[in-house]
C-alpha cells in the first residue's frame, strides 16, 4: 500500500474495486465503513454483490473482467471535463500526453458497450472521483487474478496519477494484500529473482554482497522460476525438486487434475504443514510445521508494518519452527548457518537490508513499524511518494487496453465462474477445516447462481448442482442469490470436497504468472444426491515410497 | 567580540562552499543522460543557488546566524548510504544520495570547525551552519525515503 490502514477512515472518496473486503481483509473493511459513515463517499465496482455494497454510496457492477475499459473511460471522462490534476501532471509525471492520448479509445459510450456499466452512472463516477480532494483507490484479487492482472494494476495507477492522488494522506494506491505476511514473505526474498530487500540476484554486485554477507563463495545469478513455470517444468524435467512450505498447492493452484499430474511428475517432493491435506499424500517427504502461536517471528502486513509475533504454545510432537528446521537441512547440505533464534534470523537479515535495517525486536516490541525505516533514528513511514516523488522520478504513464478473459463463455460452457474467498474459512481450509467450529457455521459450499439464470436451468436454492468447465466437474448446493449478476456463477476453494480450483483455468498474467481465477468458463446442470461428495471422501492417494 | 574580519572570513568560507555545490550540481545536471535526474541537479543547483543568497542575507545581519534551529529529527540515513559516484547513467534515488552526502559533509565540515573555534561566537556560528546543512541533509532525505526503497519483483 501506498498508504495506511488507519488512513482509510479519513478518505473523502473510497474506491474499491474487486475487493471483497468484508470477508476477505474483514479488520480493513471496518475503516471502509467507518469511512462510510463520517460522510466519505464509497464507491464499491465489483460484478459481485459483496457485503461492502451494503455501506457503499454507488455499486458499480462491471461484468467480470472489464476492468481496464471500465477506468479508462472514467479516465477519459475525467480528461474531457477538465478534472485531470494538470499541475500534477506536468510537474510529477513523465508522459502525461500517452494517457491523454491512449485513454481516447475510450469514450465512455464504448467503456460502458465493454463494462456493462450505464454510460450515466460511469459519468456520476467519474463526477465524484474528478470533483473530489483526494481519493483512495483499494483494490485485491479481483483486479490481479486475471491474465491481464499487470495491466489492472497500472491502469488504477494511471487513474490515480491523473487525479493527483498519489502523495496524499488518506489517498494513494492500495493493493489489500493477501493473508497476515503476504508482503513479509516478499518482503524476506520469497520470490524467484530477488534476496530480502528487494535486491535483484541477476546484479553482480549484489550478488557479491549476499554472498559476502552469507560467508559463501558464491550465489546463482539466474533468477528462479514463478510458481507455475515450476510446476509446469515438473511435466519435462525442468523442476526435479520442489520444497513446498505452508501451501495446499494441488487445492490452490488452478485446473486441480492439471496440478495433480504436475505434482507426481515431480523426483522429490518436500511439504512442511501443521495438518495432512490435499497436497501432503504426494510428498516424499513431511515436515510437521509450527502453526501461528507456536512460534517466534515478525509478520508484515499490507501496510508495509512489521510486527512481533510471539509464541504462546510449545509446538506438538515434532513440529519444529520454520527457521530452524531450514537451518537443519542447511547443516545437511554442508553450511551451518549458526542461527540460535528467530531474532538472530531477523538481526541478519536486517543488517543486509536496507528498507527496514532501521527495525529491531526492541524498537517494535508493542507496535509494529511500517518500512521504509532505513536507520535506528527513523520512525517509520506511513505513507510513500510525497510531492509526487517518484522512484524513477517522475510517475510514468503505462498505457493499457482492454483483452477479453481467457475462457469467454460460449454455448457450450455458457456461465463465468469466478472464485473467491468466504469470511467462515481460510485459504484452502488446511487450518479452519480442522476447527470443528468454522465448518459449524459455513461447513459447504455454495455455487451463488443469480435468480435469472436459476430460473432458466429451473433451480432453487438448496438443489444440488454440477458445475462443470473443460478441466472438471464438482457437486455442490446451489444458492440463488443476486450477489451473481446474470451469467456469472461464484463459489470459493475453500472445500476440498467442491473445490472451486478443479474447475478455474490455468491461464496466467504474463508477467506475475497470477492465474486468472477470476473468470473461467462453465456449465451448470441438476445433480443428484449420490453425486455430493462428503468431507473427507476425496480420495487421497498415499505417499510414494 | 570576536574580530569582525573573522566573521567576513567565516561567510567568505561558507558562501564559497555553496557556490561550490552550486557549480556541481549545473555541471551534473550537463553530465547525465536521463531527464528526471537532469532535473533533480538543475533543482538541486537552484537550492545552493538560494543557500548562498540566504547566507549573503546573513552575512548583512551576522545575528540571525544564530537563530538557525536544528531540523525535528536526524534520521542519518546519509550516513547509512555510500556516496554515489557521480555518472552520466545516474538514477534518481543516486543524484538524491549524492546530495544527501554532500549535505552531510557540510554538516560535519561545519561541525569540525565549531570544535576547533575558540571564540565563543564564532563556535555558535559554525554550529548553526551546521543545523542549516542538517536541515538541508534532512529535507533531501525525506525525499530519498520517498524514492530509494522500491518493492520492485
Amino acid at each position: 500500500m501506498t498508504n495506511s490502514i488507519e488512513e482509510i477512515q479519513d478518505a473523502k472518496v473510497l474506491f474499491v474495486i474487486g475487493s471483497n473486503t468484508t470477508e476477505a481483509h474483514p479488520v480493513i473493511s471496518y475503516y471502509m465503513k467507518r469511512a462510510a459513515k463520517r460522510g466519505a463517499i464509497l464507491i464499491v465496482n465489483d460484478p459481485r454483490k459483496t457485503d461492502l455494497t451494503r455501506w457503499a454510496t454507488l455499486h458499480v457492477q462491471h461484468k467480470v473482467g472489464t476492468d481496464i475499459a471500465y477506468v479508462n473511460g472514467l479516465i477519459h471522462e475525467i480528461f474531457k471535463n477538465g478534472w485531470a490534476r494538470e499541475g500534477f501532471l506536468s510537474n510529477c509525471t513523465e508522459n502525461p500526453e500517452a494517457i491523454r492520448e491512449s485513454v481516447k479509445d475510450y469514450p465512455v459510450e464504448k467503456a460502458s458497450q465493454i463494462c456493462g456499466v450505464p454510460v450515466e452512472t460511469m459519468k456520476r463516477v467519474a463526477r465524484i472521483l474528478g470533483e473530489a480532494e483526494s481519493a483512495s483507490v483499494c483494490y485485491t484479487l479481483g483486479i490481479t487474478e486475471h491474465i491481464c492482472g499487470t495491466d489492472n494494476v497500472k491502469t488504477l495507477a494511471n487513474l490515480q496519477m491523473v487525479l493527483g492522488n498519489i502523495g496524499k494522506y488518506a489517498a494513494g494506491l492500495n493493493p489489500l494484500r493477501g493473508q497476515n505476511n503476504v508482503q513479509g514473505a516478499c518482503d524476506m526474498g520469497a520470490l524467484p529473482n530477488v534476496f530480502h530487500n528487494y535486491q535483484p540476484v541477476d546484479n553482480p554486485a549484489v550478488s557479491e554482497k549476499m554472498a559476502k554477507a552469507w560467508g559463501v563463495p558464491s550465489l546463482p545469478q539466474k533468477p528462479g522460476y514463478k510458481m507455475p513455470t515450476m510446476l509446469r517444468k515438473a511435466l519435462d524435467g525442468g523442476t526435479k525438486i520442489l520444497y513446498c512450505v505452508g501451501d495446499n498447492t494441488v487445492q490452490t493452484e488452478p485446473h486441480m487434475a492439471h496440478t495433480i499430474k504436475e505434482v507426481e511428475a515431480l523426483e522429490f517432493f518436500v511439504v512442511c504443514d501443521i495438518f495432512p491435506n490435499l497436497t501432503t499424500p504426494y510428498a516424499d517427504v513431511l515436515f510437521p510445521d509450527t502453526a501461528w502461536g507456536e512460534e517466534d517471528g515478525t509478520f508484515s502486513n499490507t501496510e508495509r508494518r512489521v510486527q512481533r509475533v510471539r509464541g504462546a504454545l510449545t509446538p506438538p510432537g515434532e513440529a519444529r519452527s520454520h527457521w530452524w528446521v531450514m537451518q537443519e537441512l542447511a547443516k545437511r547440505l554442508g553450511k551451518d548457518l549458526g542461527f540460535t533464534s528467530a531474532n538472530a534470523v531477523w538481526e541478519d537479515m536486517r543488517k543486509s537490508a536496507t528498507s527496514y535495517a532501521g527495525v529491531t525486536w526492541e524498537r517494535i516490541d508493542k507496535v509494529g513499524l511500517q518500512w521504509p525505516c532505513p536507520t535506528l533514528e527513523h520512525p517509520g513511514t506511513p505513507f510513500l511518494h510525497r510531492e509526487g516523488k517518484f522512484t524513477r522520478g517522475k510517475g510514468f504513464f503505462s498505457v493499457t487496453k482492454w483483452i477479453p478473459q481467457a475462457e469467454p463463455p460460449d454455448k457450450d460452457y455458457p456461465i463465468i465462474l469466478s472464485t473467491g474467498r468466504r469470511l467462515w474459512q481460510y485459504h484452502s481450509g488446511t487450518q479452519t477445516r480442522n476447527s470443528a467450529g468454522f465448518d459449524n457455521i459455513f461447513g459447504e459450499e455454495l455455487l451463488e447462481i443469480s435468480p435469472e439464470d436459476a430460473a432458466s436451468l429451473k433451480i432453487k436454492t438448496g438443489d444440488l448442482v454440477k458445475a462443470t468447465s473443460r478441466r472438471g466437474s464438482i457437486t455442490l448446493r446451489a444458492w440463488v442469490t443476486d450477489r451473481s449478476a446474470p451469467g456469472v456463477a461464484w463459489c470459493a476453494f475453500h472445500f476440498e470436497e467442491a473445490c472451486g480450483n478443479v474447475l478455474t483455468i490455468d491461464r496466467f498474467d504474463s508477467v506475475t504468472e497470477t492465474a486468472e481465477y477470476k473468470a473461467c468458463a462453465i456449465k451448470i446442470e441438476k445433480a443428484g444426491a449420490g453425486e455430493l461428495k462428503a468431507k473427507g471422501a476425496v480420495p487421497r492417494r498415499q505417499a510414494r515410497p | 567580540m570576536t574580530d569582525p574580519m573573522d566573521i567576513e572570513k567565516l561567510f567568505v568560507i561558507a558562501t564559497q562552499r555553496e557556490n561550490e555545490a552550486y557549480a556541481f550540481y549545473a555541471a551534473a545536471a550537463r553530465k547525465v543522460a536521463d531527464p528526471s535526474v537532469k532535473e533533480i541537479f538543475q533543482q538541486l543547483a537552484q537550492d545552493e543557488r538560494g543557500h548562498f543568497e540566504k547566507l549573503e542575507r546573513f552575512r548583512a545581519n551576522p545575528v540571525e546566524v544564530m537563530k538557525i534551529r536544528p531540523p525535528a529529527a536526524d534520521w542519518k540515513i546519509a550516513e547509512a548510504e555510500d556516496l554515489p559516484t557521480l555518472s552520466t547513467n545516474m538514477k534518481p534515488k543516486d543524484a538524491i544520495a549524492l546530495a544527501m552526502k554532500k549535505e552531510q559533509q557540510a554538516v560535519n565540515f561545519y561541525r569540525s570547525l565549531a570544535a576547533a573555534s575558540t571564540a565563543a561566537d564564532i563556535r555558535s556560528m559554525f554550529e548553526n551552519l551546521a543545523n542549516m546543512e542538517l536541515t538541508h541533509k534532512h529535507r533531501l532525505e525525506k525525499i530519498f525515503v520517498d524514492i530509494g526503497y522500491p518493492e520492485v519483483f
